[in-house]
């Protein structure tokens, strides 16, 4: 998978290269709007990263020329600017999804892998790490065939992490997909902590290894290694 | 206009009264003097009428057919006959009997017709080719042997016109220079009575940014330039409220992101100090970002807010059942009062609607019920309720929490306002939530208030306009 990255701050640019370098993906980077051009009219890329705000030739303009190209590559826009009419403006120049800039990092990776496996339908059924069974469609939990009784609520925050299992998720991406909440500036953060002291309660705490993780100052993890 | 009246105020003022002043006096000179000519013109008749009268007493006709003019004593005398009187004599078939030598060939107006029964002819004025004006009368007399004859008497009416002339230019010196002396004097009335005016242009424009404190001085509050030096500083008030709030919001604002700021920078230069392992150092980057998140949040805040002021929001306003709204808020909330044992219950009316944006006003109620559960102690109660009274929706949130000081019910939904510095930062508030919260129960068209009882309870009340519904209108027909 070859992701291009158009970002004009290096520190981002790199950090960004890094991590999605660190998920396995191969990552080309491009500083200005024109070399990112250059890159995407020269090569085949599975998805691209661009940043709105960018000396020269910005991010919507380099857009519409790849969408008057033609090119159908996945692009995932940067802002940093939560306006309304930059959503739209992006969103109308053929943009994919895009991401307010500060973002956690476990959310970009989330997007991408959503992004780059668009069409291929949500595994239903049973999902199931270790000795840990969810089953989707009868919403029942099992650990080493021993039955937990969840709440909806706790389910479905199971059944979140269950999906991105081996990745992290932030609290943000909880607050979006799971209580629908748009605007960050609502106080949900003490409330899916607690959440996810009561999953772990039922979870893991009758057994000696432990599946839900969290990591510090970035979010939770379903994991079945020690971490 | 101003430019031919002079560009300011004062000039213009003195310059309008003036002409209105000369137009009055101007008006006035014309009348009286036409008055005074008229009364002239009588006064000459009348004296006319008595010479009349007179030259009828000593006409006769002498023996030698002529007329003649008796002096008093009962004597002709030419001389007499010259000597004022201006005389004609015409026979009623229009010939001309006598015509004193002063008037030379000058006739005093046409041949005269006989009117029957009129025996006089009222006065007219008359100018002689030489320039001379008179006043000319005639009147039917007969005489003696009974013939008709037709005097006409006319005097001079040079004395009049002296009189009258003189009359215009004790007016024509006298009037424009009261309309001098009144412009002079309406001039510096107007100069004093725009003197505040001055001062206070001069004071305003003193007043900055960071004088806005200073006030204009009042000299009378209840004239017109009081109202309007009135109305200016209670528009400086306002201005100086506003500056002050915001002048409070950015030092809020940089020491709220401060904080963060330092904690990022002593961890991260704390840890480089010191060696340790991989454990050590995963935890104070994680530390770090938990920094990190606590300044989005911040950020994020401040830019719905600002968003806010900016009335850049997009509200998708829906009929919304206030008891569902509150009872979902609640219900996201509800983990957190379960954590402290806490009663949590949602009551009230469940036909209250209101039209409203569920998401934008949700915020609002999670944000008073988060507040209400974290103020309120372990084993406390917290109660929402919703109703209905006759001129709004209103929401109340009571909680069991240590209440809100009177004195500071209004500076709560402050930016960054805390009643208790401390306690709240420790719990991860960013000291918006309430400002937040009045804002989008304010962008609803509703209030939003704090009750209760200080040291026992609070009560926050909402109070949002009732959706007029077409529904029930509807179901009638």
């Amino acid at each position: 998978m070859l992701i291009l990255i158009v970002e004009d701050e290096p520190k981002v640019g790199n950090a960004l290269r890094e991590g999605l370098e660190a998920e396995g993906y191969g990552v080309v980077l491009a500083p200005t709007g024109e070399e990112g051009f250059f890159h995407a009219s020269s090569r085949r890329f599975d998805l691209i990263i661009l940043d709105v705000m960018l000396p020269g030739r910005d991010g919507i303009a380099v857009l519409n020329m790849l969408r008057k190209q033609g090119a159908q590559t996945p692009v995932l826009l940067l802002t940093a600017k939560d306006a309304i009419e930059d959503r739209v403006l992006g969103l109308d120049a053929g943009a994919d999804d895009y991401l307010v800039k500060p973002f956690a990092f476990a959310e970009l990776s989330a997007r991408i892998r959503a992004l780059l496996r668009r069409n291929k339908a949500e595994p239903e059924g049973v999902l199931a790490i270790g000795g840990l069974e969810v089953d989707s469609v009868r919403r029942t939990v099992s650990r080493d065939g021993q039955r937990i009784d969840l709440t909806a609520r706790e389910f479905d925050l199971l059944e979140y992490l269950m999906r991105n299992h081996g990745r992290v998720v932030s609290r943000e991406m909880l607050a979006r997909d799971l209580w629908k909440e748009t605007v960050r500036a609502t106080p949900l953060d003490n409330v899916i902590d607690v959440h996810i002291a009561r999953l772990r309660r039922k979870l893991d705490d009758p057994f000696s290894a432990k599946l839900l993780h969290t990591v510090r100052g970035v979010g939770f993890t379903l994991n079945e290694e020690q971490s | 206009m101003s430019g031919l009246l002079g560009r300011n105020l004062r000039t213009r003022l003195t310059v309008f009264y003036a002409s209105l002043l000369a137009a009055a006096l101007l008006l006035y000179a014309v009348c009286v003097s036409t008055f005074f000519l008229r009364n002239l013109r009588e006064q000459l008749d009348s004296s006319l009428d008595r010479d009349l009268e007179t030259v009828e007493a000593i006409l006769y006709v002498s023996p030698d057919g002529q007329l003649q003019l008796r002096s008093h004593e009962g004597e002709a005398d030419e001389d007499e006959l010259d000597r004022g009187y201006l005389l004609e004599v015409w026979s009623d078939d229009g010939r001309l009997l006598y015509r004193s030598e002063q008037l030379g060939d000058q006739p005093l107006g046409q041949v005269p017709k006989v009117i029957p029964g009129h025996s006089r002819e009222s006065a007219k004025s008359l100018q002689f080719t030489s320039g001379m004006r008179v006043r000319a009368m005639s009147r039917l007399h007969h005489m003696p042997d009974g013939k008709a004859v037709i005097l006409r008497l006319a005097i001079s009416e040079e004395p009049l016109w002296r009189e009258f002339w003189k009359m215009v230019a004790v007016l024509g010196v006298g009037l424009p220079a009261i309309v001098f002396l009144v412009v002079i004097a309406g001039y510096l009335v107007a100069a004093r009575a725009l003197r505040p005016v001055d001062s206070m242009a001069k004071r305003a424009a003193e007043i900055t940014a960071d004088h806005l404190h200073e006030r204009l001085t009042i000299d009378n509050p209840d004239d017109e330039l009081g109202q309007l030096g009135t109305a200016f500083n209670l528009a400086l008030a306002r201005l100086e409220n506003s500056f002050d709030q915001l002048r409070r919001f950015t030092a809020d604002a940089s020491h709220e992101l401060r904080t963060p700021l330092t904690a990022i920078r002593s961890v991260g230069e704390v840890s480089l100090k010191k060696s340790g392992d991989e454990r050590y150092y995963r935890d104070t980057i994680g530390s770090m970002l938990e920094e990190t998140n606590r300044l989005t949040l911040l950020v994020d805040s401040l830019l719905t807010m600002s968003r806010a002021d900016g009335g850049h929001v997009q509200m998708n306003l829906t009929p919304v059942s206030l008891l569902e709204l509150a009872k979902e808020s609640a219900s996201i909330v509800e983990v957190l009062a379960e954590e402290k044992a806490q009663r949590l219950r949602v009551d009230g009316d469940s036909s209250v609607i209101v039209r409203a944006d569920s998401t934008i006003l949700r915020q609002a109620l999670v944000n008073l019920i988060d507040n209400a559960v974290k103020y309120s102690p372990i084993n406390g109660s917290i109660l929402v309720n919703v109703a209905n009274n006759q001129e709004s929706a209103v929401i109340e949130v009571h909680d069991s929490g240590p209440g809100i000081p009177i004195e500071l019910r209004n500076r709560i939904f402050e930016r960054f306002y805390r009643v208790d510095k401390a306690r709240t930062r420790a719990e991860g508030g960013t000291g918006l939530g309430l400002s937040i919260a009045q804002w989008a129960v304010a962008t609803h068209g509703g209030t939003i208030e704090v009750q209760g009882e200080p040291g026992r309870s609070s009560i926050f009340v909402i109070r949002l306009p009732k959706l007029v519904t077409r529904t029930t209108t509807m179901s009638k027909h």
